[in-house]
C-alpha cells in the first residue's frame, strides 16, 4: 500500500573516503541501485539520513552539488556514538541512505547576483553544496561573482583543502579567503576570527547575497557585521543544525516554534529566522 | 447521516462477532483500578463501566513500540525488509475527545511523506466511538468545540441510552460494518432516540467543573514568546514523560536499532517525549532547550500554538489524563486560564 | 488551619529577614484534594502556602535542583519525607547548612482520585478536619466524612514516622504512629507465592509499563547525573517497551536505590498505570531488616546505607 515506507534507507556503498582533518571524514556513496540517484534530485542545501545499521541513523548535509555527478558526499565529523562508527567505515562497505529532505538554498532568487560564502570548521560543508552549484559548468554564467571566505581553528581543522587552495581559486571570477584563528608556523594567510576578516573584507552588499554557515557563536558574530554592512535581512542566508531523527516532520523532535528544521528548515534568511522563537 | 439503534442485551453478541472477525481492541480494566485499550477475544473481556482509559487509544495506529524495518547486512550486501502489520482492525469504546485526537494525528502522519506504518493501521481499523456518560472533573472537551457525545470523525457512534444504543454512520467504513452485522442493528424507536441522545448531550455539557476560556490565549503565544510566567510553571516538573505518554494527540518518537545477530537487526521507533532532557540534545553537547522551562514551554505553545499553526487543527482535546496523571499537579487548564490573564494584564 | 498560618508566618519570617533564598512548599491545587509544589521567593507569596491531607508529594527531591543556589532553601516535610533529607545527608547530595527543614507532623495522606469520585465534581474546598478516625472535607457543597483506613494511602496506614525525624522548625502538634496493619503484610502475600506464580504477578504488572520514568524522576535518591537508563553509549537497556526490558528497568531500579530507598512512596503514587512499586522496594527494605537489622533509611540521622558498608558481624551465607 505505503511502500517503500519514507522511513526505509536505500543501500549504497561508500566509494570514496578523504580525511580532511583529524575528526572530520568525507565519505562519497553511490546508490546500489542507480535509478535511486536517477530519481533522487538532490537540491543544494538538502540533507539526507545515513544508516549504520546496528548503530542507528544520523542526518548530515549533502555536501555535493547535484551538479557534480552521480553520487552523493558526505562530510561528518566525528562527534558522537554513530560518527564514531561511520568514521570506522572503509570503502566498499554498505550503508543506507534515505532523502532528500529539508528545504534548499534559494538558488533561483540568488542567480544574476554576486554570492558571498561564510563558513567556519566543519560548517563549510552543508554550503559547498552550493558553491559547486554555483561554480558549475552548467549554471557559472547564472550567477555573479563568487567569493568564499573560511576559517578554521588550525590549518589541521581546515577542511576541503583540496577546494580551498586548488580547485576553486581557479574557477572562473573566484575568489576564496581563508583565516586561521591563531598564527601557526608555516602559515603565511590571514589570521583572526571569521566575523573579522569579514569586516575587514567589508563585502558591498549591493546586487549580494550571503551565504553563512558555521557554529552558533560564529554566526551570532557574522549576523552582526554583515547587519553593520547594510546587508539586509532578506539578503543574509543561513542553514541550521538541529538534531533531527525522522527526517520527514513527524517525530516532532527538530521543532523551532511552529516550524520543523526538516521541512521548514535547514535553510533559512535572516528575516525567517528573527520571527521563529530563539530555541536553536 | 444514518443511523441505526443497537438493544444493549446484545452488544455482547455482536463484540463477540467482531472479535472473531477482527483484531477487536476494547477497554480492559486490570488490577481494579486500570482501564487500558486491549485486544480482547470477546464481550466478557470488555469493561464498559469507565469514564476513560488511563491512557488513550492511539496506541493502536501509533504503537508505543513497533518495529519498522529488519534488515540483512553483510559486506556485500544490504537488505531490508519493511513490516507489515496492520490486520483488520476494529477498536470499540472510544471517546469522542480520543476520536478527535485521532484527527489531529492524522494530519501529522500524512503530508508531504505518507508514514505507512500509521496510514496502513488507520485505512485498516474501524473507528466505534462510545458517547460519554459521566463527566470527570479532569475533563473539558467542551473547550475544543466538541463535546461528550460528539462522535464527528468515528466510523460509528454508540450512544447508551437506557436500554438501547443510538449509532450513528458516520463513513462508509462504518455503513459496512452495519450491513455485515445487520442483524443487530435495527431501526425502532430511532427518531425518539435522536432526540434523547440530544438531551443527553445537553445534559452532560452542564455537568463540566472546568470552565476553560482558550479566547486570547493563542493570541499571547503567537505575540511572546519570552514570558516570566514560565518561570514560574516549570519548577515543579518532574522532567517524567507521562503527560506526553497519556496524551492521545502526542506523536513524538525515536528511531533506534537493535541488533539481534551478527549481522542482523531490527530498526524500531517508540514514544518518545519533549519533557526527557535528551530530547533535543546534539552529539557534540549542544542542547537547545537546556532546561526544564524550555521544555515546559515548547510542550504547552505546541498543544495550544504550534499544532494549530501547523495543521489547523487543536492540538489539545481537553481528555484531561495529563492532569489526571501528573504527579505534581500541572494543568493544562490552569496554564490556559493564567495565559489569558497575561494577556489581559498586556 | 493553624498549622497553615504558622506554616506561613514562619515562611514569612524566613524570607524577610533574608534566612532562606526560598520555600518549597504545597500549594492550592486544581482538584479538590490535591496540591502542588509552589517555589517561594518573596514574603508577599507566602499566602500561597497550605497543608492538609492533600501533601502527598515529596518535596525533598527538590532540593537537589536548588542546591547550588547562594542562599539557603527551607522546605516542607512530612514523615517520610524529612527520612528522604537525612538520606541526601548521608549521600552528600545536599549540605546540612544549606536546608531549612520545616517538618510538620503528618495525620496522614488521602489518595484524591477516592476524594474526587465521593465529592461533588463542582465542590470547592474550604477547609478540613481531622477527627481521629477519619477525616471531615468541608466544601462549598457540604461536608464529607471521609474512614481513614478506607481512603488513606496505603503507606499512611503503616506509617512509622508520623512526625519529621529531622527538622528546623516544627509546625503543629505531634501525631502518633500507624499500624492498621503489618507493614510489610503486602510482602508477605506475594512471598507465600510459588516462583511461577511471583514471576506471572510481576510479568502482569511491568506489561503496563510505559517506561515514562515518573518513579525515577520522582525518587529522591535516584540522584545519578546521567542515569544509566539514559545511557546510549552502551545502551544497557533498549527503548523498546517490552516485558523483557521493562522487568529489567524496574528490577534494576530497586537494587539500585536499594539501602538507600527511605519508603516514601512516591514511585507508587506516580505511576499512571497502578504498578505497585513500593511493594519492590518494601520486599527489599524487609529482606534488609532481616538481614542486617537496620531500620528504615533516613529515620535516624547518620545511618549509613546497609549495602555501603560492612560489619564484621554481617551475615555471610557462602560459608
Amino acid at each position: 500500500m505505503h511502500n517503500p515506507s519514507p522511513l526505509t534507507p536505500y543501500p549504497a556503498t561508500v566509494t570514496k573516503i578523504v580525511d580532511e582533518t583529524g575528526d572530520v571524514k568525507t565519505f562519497t556513496v553511490e546508490f546500489d541501485d542507480p535509478q535511486v540517484m536517477e530519481d533522487f534530485g538532490n537540491k543544494p542545501g538538502q540533507v539526507a539520513q545515513l544508516s549504520v545499521f546496528g548503530e542507528g541513523e544520523a542526518t548530515i548535509s549533502i555536501t555535493s552539488a547535484p551538479t557534480r555527478g552521480k553520487f552523493l558526499e558526505f562530510s561528518v565529523r566525528r562527534v558522537g556514538r554513530l560518527t564514531n562508527v561511520l568514521h570506522q567505515i572503509e570503502v566498499g562497505q554498505k550503508i543506507g541512505v534515505r532523502g532528500p529532505y529539508g528545504n534548499w538554498f534559494p538558488y533561483e532568487m540568488m542567480k544574476g547576483k554576486d554570492l558571498f560564502f561564510v563558513g567556519g570548521g566543519i560548517a563549510l560543508a552543508p554550503i559547498r553544496s552550493l558553491i559547486d552549484f554555483a561554480l558549475s559548468d552548467q549554471y557559472r554564467k547564472d550567477f555573479g561573482k563568487v567569493e568564499i571566505l573560511y576559517g578554521a581553528r588550525s590549518y589541521l581543522d581546515l577542511c576541503f583543502k583540496h577546494d580551498l587552495f586548488e580547485r576553486w581559486p581557479n574557477c572562473p571570477n573566484t575568489k576564496v579567503y581563508t583565516t586561521l584563528d591563531r598564527p601557526e608556523e608555516g602559515w603565511d594567510g590571514h589570521v583572526g576570527f571569521v566575523p573579522n576578516y569579514v569586516e575587514e573584507v567589508n563585502p558591498s552588499p549591493n546586487n549580494k547575497v550571503a551565504i553563512i554557515c558555521g557554529p552558533p557563536i560564529m554566526i551570532k558574530f557574522t549576523l552582526a557585521v554583515m547587519e553593520k554592512l547594510k546587508f539586509a535581512d532578506e539578503q543574509i542566508i543561513t542553514t541550521l543544525e538541529m538534531r533531527m531523527k525522522c527526517g520527514i516532520g513527524k517525530c516532532g523532535r527538530c521543532n523551532i516554534g511552529s516550524k520543523y528544521v526538516c521541512i521548514d528548515g535547514p535553510v533559512f534568511n535572516l528575516a525567517q529566522l528573527k520571527e521563529l522563537p530563539p530555541e536553536y | 447521516m444514518d443511523s441505526r439503534v443497537v438493544n444493549k442485551g446484545q452488544l455482547p453478541e455482536l463484540l463477540d462477532k467482531l472479535a472473531r472477525d477482527y483484531i477487536l481492541v476494547a477497554p480492559v480494566r486490570e488490577e481494579e483500578t486500570v482501564t487500558l485499550f486491549k485486544q480482547v477475544s470477546g464481550a466478557n473481556e470488555v469493561q464498559l463501566d469507565y469514564t476513560n482509559s488511563d491512557v488513550s487509544p492511539k496506541g493502536c495506529l501509533f504503537p508505543q513500540t513497533e518495529k519498522t524495518i529488519s534488515y540483512t547486512y553483510t559486506g556485500d550486501t544490504l537488505e531490508m525488509k519493511e513490516t507489515d502489520d496492520s490486520p483488520k482492525t476494529a477498536i470499540f469504546g472510544v471517546r469522542p475527545c480520543d476520536i478527535k485526537a485521532i484527527l489531529a494525528l492524522d494530519p501529522v502522519f500524512e503530508g508531504k511523506f505518507l508514514d505507512k506504518y500509521y496510514l496502513e493501521k488507520r485505512e485498516n481499523t474501524v473507528i466505534i466511538g462510545l458517547s460519554c456518560t459521566t463527566i470527570l472533573s479532569t475533563c473539558f472537551c467542551t473547550a475544543f468545540n466538541s463535546g461528550p457525545c460528539d462522535g464527528k470523525g468515528a466510523d460509528l457512534m454508540f450512544t447508551e441510552l437506557g436500554d438501547k444504543y443510538y449509532v450513528e454512520i458516520n463513513t462508509e467504513k462504518g455503513k459496512d460494518l452495519v450491513e455485515a452485522y445487520g442483524q443487530y442493528f435495527g431501526k425502532e424507536d430511532i427518531d425518539k432516540l435522536a432526540k434523547a441522545k440530544e438531551e443527553q448531550a445537553k445534559k452532560l455539557e452542564g455537568q463540566f467543573r472546568r470552565k476553560v476560556d482558550l479566547e486570547g490565549v493563542k493570541q499571547v503565544l503567537d505575540e511572546n514568546f519570552e514570558l516570566p510566567y514560565w518561570d514560574k510553571v516549570f519548577r515543579k516538573c518532574l522532567g517524567c514523560g507521562i503527560c506526553t505518554y497519556v496524551c492521545p494527540t502526542c506523536h513524538c518518537f525515536d528511531i533506534f536499532d537493535f541488533v539481534t545477530g551478527e549481522v542482523t537487526g531490527d530498526r524500531f521507533r517508540c514514544w518518545d517525549s519533549c519533557m526527557f532532557p535528551e530530547f533535543t540534545l546534539m552529539a557534540g553537547g549542544h542542547n537547545p532547550r537546556p532546561s526544564q522551562k524550555e521544555r515546559v514551554r515548547n510542550r504547552f505553545m505546541h498543544k495550544l500554538k504550534y499544532h494549530l499553526d501547523r495543521y489547523n487543527l487543536d492540538g489539545c482535546v481537553g481528555c484531561g489524563r495529563c492532569i489526571s496523571k501528573c504527579p505534581v499537579n500541572i494543568d493544562i487548564t490552569q496554564i490556559i486560564k493564567d495565559l489569558k490573564e497575561v494577556g489581559q494584564n498586556a | 488551619m493553624d498549622v497553615i498560618q504558622q506554616l506561613r508566618e514562619q515562611a514569612k519570617k524566613l524570607l524577610e529577614e533574608k534566612k532562606v533564598e526560598m520555600v518549597i512548599g504545597f500549594g492550592e491545587g486544581t482538584e479538590l484534594a490535591r496540591t502542588t509544589p509552589i517555589f517561594i521567593k518573596s514574603p508577599e507569596e507566602v499566602s500561597d502556602l497550605t497543608w492538609g491531607p492533600f501533601c502527598a508529594n515529596n518535596l525533598v527531591k527538590y532540593l537537589i535542583d536548588y542546591r547550588n543556589l547562594p542562599g539557603k532553601v527551607a522546605v516542607v516535610v512530612k514523615g517520610c519525607d524529612s527520612r528522604s533529607v537525612n538520606r541526601l545527608l548521608e549521600d552528600n547530595q545536599i549540605d546540612r547548612e544549606k536546608v531549612i527543614v520545616l517538618g510538620v507532623p503528618c495525620p496522614g495522606q488521602l489518595d484524591w482520585h477516592i476524594v474526587a469520585a465521593a465529592v461533588d465534581p463542582a465542590a470547592n474546598l474550604k477547609g478540613f478536619s481531622d477527627d481521629g478516625e477519619s477525616f471531615t472535607i468541608n466544601t462549598d457543597a457540604g461536608d464529607y466524612k471521609f474512614d481513614k483506613k478506607e481512603t488513606m494511602l496505603h503507606k499512611c496506614l503503616v506509617c512509622e514516622n508520623p512526625n519529621p525525624v529531622v527538622s528546623d522548625i516544627t509546625i503543629g502538634k505531634g501525631q502518633t504512629v500507624r499500624n492498621y496493619e503489618d507493614r510489610f503484610a503486602e510482602v508477605k502475600t506475594l512471598e507465600q507465592l510459588g516462583t511461577n506464580e511471583r514471576s506471572a504477578f510481576w510479568d502482569k504488572q511491568f506489561d503496563r509499563c510505559l517506561r515514562c520514568y515518573a518513579c525515577r524522576n520522582v525518587c529522591t535518591v535516584c540522584t545519578c547525573r546521567l542515569c544509566v537508563f539514559d545511557q546510549m553509549q552502551p545502551a544497557w537497556v533498549s527503548k523498546r517497551n517490552n516485558l523483557s526490558e521493562n522487568t529489567a528497568f524496574h528490577l534494576i531500579r530497586a537494587f539500585h536505590v536499594a539501602g538507600r530507598c527511605v519508603d516514601c512512596g512516591e514511585c507508587d503514587r506516580v505511576c499512571p498505570v497502578d504498578i505497585p512499586l513500593r511493594k519492590l522496594n518494601q520486599k527489599i527494605l524487609k529482606d534488609l531488616g532481616d538481614l542486617f537489622d537496620t531500620p528504615t533509611p533516613g529515620s535516624e540521622a547518620g545511618l549509613a546505607s546497609p549495602l555501603g558498608e560492612f560489619t564484621t558481624g554481617d551475615p555471610e551465607e557462602f560459608n
